[in-house]
């Protein structure tokens, strides 16, 4: 039957060649035997129908090709939790490095940022972690490579799980009973790397301050005001505060604990938050933006200065008082987790 | 909610594996060829695949629990399979197996 000869020479070319002929003739006789029986039930040859029906039952040729092969992986079962592991780690660490060398490289490289090169070190992120995950894949499917084809000759990759110790388990995590729902993994990893991004956008201001005040940069060095040596200091607390939180994120991920970041993370860096508003409330003679000539020019602006410089003032008091009350709540809700985790565990 | 089709399906599938080949030993206890073999369980009630039986016997084979040789029957070339010396003894082995967890399975109902 010209279909049938057709059916295995598709069988054939998804075989592994050494086996192919053996394979093809053992069938064509199982399947030519099950031809003949059936024809010799209905008195007479198939349709063309009737063989198209039966072939198709027989599954696809790659379907029964595939059923010849022994079960390959690339990364098998017993590898990929691990593979898994470790590529998460890879591409966190590799788009943390890169965005760090990279922003070390737009800040050394020249006195202002070039905005064609900040989207391109951005754009190159995709391509950076594509190729660490390939390298990464690539390791892993040497590794199992090699245990399915030298077995004798390197260590059972099963053997890695057999050596666990349940004494070398991690610690219980504490329960955040006050609510608040599990971060994954993908919003940590975003938090450090946005985190990354903001920190270098902070340090570029200085020497840029269009990227924080935008067109507004004109209108300062045109106007008769400039900046009291108060938001310096401001500036520097705002940046340590940036640091801390991005180095604990990068230690969450590290630790794997980015789940449920500690209750006293959280109140440090709401203390510390706190900090530059304190000062900037508390400052001297209440003088926010000063005169660039005031010998000249305080006649014409001393009114608006001093109004100005009241509303800043207000501004700084009203956020003050907000965000001691964020504080309070936070410590609130710290003590009150602390006792329930203590009676919980009683 | 029910569950998909194609939950039962692969649950079958997988309790129905290790019985086929405790099947495909126990019959070849007598010598068979692929389409008697598969003709046999049917009429026991085992059906099974033209694509999980014929790859099945040559793994089989490959583990030594078969035997097999090509010979020449109805003008045809057949390869005829057959239970070794070890595949007997495994299939022992086996059978205790499949009794224990029958038992079992049906103090458990």
């Amino acid at each position: 039957m010209e279909l049938l000869d057709r059916y295995l020479q598709a069988v054939s070319k998804y075989l592994p060649w050494k086996r192919q002929a053996d394979i093809i003739a053992e069938l064509r006789a199982n399947l030519e035997s099950q031809l003949d029986e059936q024809q010799a039930e209905l008195g007479r040859t198939m349709t063309s129908t009737e063989a198209e029906a039966w072939i198709r039952q027989l599954g696809s040729p790659v379907h029964m090709a595939a059923h010849y092969q022994p079960q390959q992986y690339l990364i098998g079962p017993a590898v990929f939790p691990v593979y898994k592991y470790v590529l998460r780690l890879a591409c966190a660490w590799a788009a943390v490095v890169y965005l760090l060398v990279s922003a070390i490289n737009l800040v050394v490289g020249s006195a202002t940022v070039q905005p064609a090169a900040l989207g391109s070190a951005l754009l190159n992120l995709p391509f950076v972690l594509i190729q660490v995950a390939a390298w990464v894949t690539l390791i892993f499917a040497a590794i199992e490579f090699t245990a399915a084809h030298f077995p004798e000759k390197c260590p059972s990759i099963a053997g890695f799980h057999a050596k666990w110790s349940p004494s070398d388990l991690p610690p219980l995590e504490r329960r955040t009973l006050s609510g608040g729902t599990r971060r994954s993994y993908a919003l940590a990893l975003t938090e450090a790397a946005f985190g990354f991004l903001v920190l270098g956008w902070l340090l570029l201001v200085p020497q840029n301050p269009y990227l924080m005040f935008g067109p507004g940069v004109a209108f300062l060095h045109a106007s008769p005001y400039l900046l009291a040596p108060i938001w310096m200091t401001v500036y520097w607390w705002i940046v340590a505060l940036n640091a801390v939180q991005l180095g604990w994120r990068c230690l969450d991920l590290l630790r794997g604990s980015w789940q449920r970041p500690s209750q006293y993370q959280h109140v440090i860096v709401k203390t510390m938050g706190l900090v530059p508003l304190v000062i900037a409330a508390n400052v001297h003679d209440r003088m926010y933006i000063l005169l660039k000539r005031p010998d000249v020019d305080l006649q014409a602006y001393g009114a608006t200065l001093n109004q100005t410089n009241q509303g800043i003032h207000s501004a700084m008091l009203i956020l003050c008082v907000i965000v001691s009350a964020q504080l309070a709540w936070a410590i609130a809700q710290a003590i009150l987790d602390i006792a329930r985790n203590r009676a919980a565990s009683k | 909610m029910t569950l998909p089709e194609s939950t039962f399906e692969n649950l079958r599938l997988e309790l129905r594996r290790g019985c086929l080949t405790l099947a495909v030993l126990v019959q070849l206890r007598r010598e068979h060829y692929g389409y008697t073999l598969r003709k046999d369980l049917t009429e026991h009630g085992l059906m099974i695949d033209e694509s999980t039986l014929y790859p099945l016997l040559r793994r089989l084979e490959s583990q030594g629990l078969l035997v097999s040789e090509w010979r020449e029957e109805d003008k045809r070339n057949k390869r005829f399979y057959r239970i070794s010396s070890d595949g007997e003894q495994l299939l022992g082995q086996l059978l205790k197996e499949w009794q224990a967890i029958n038992s079992s399975i049906s103090s458990i109902l």
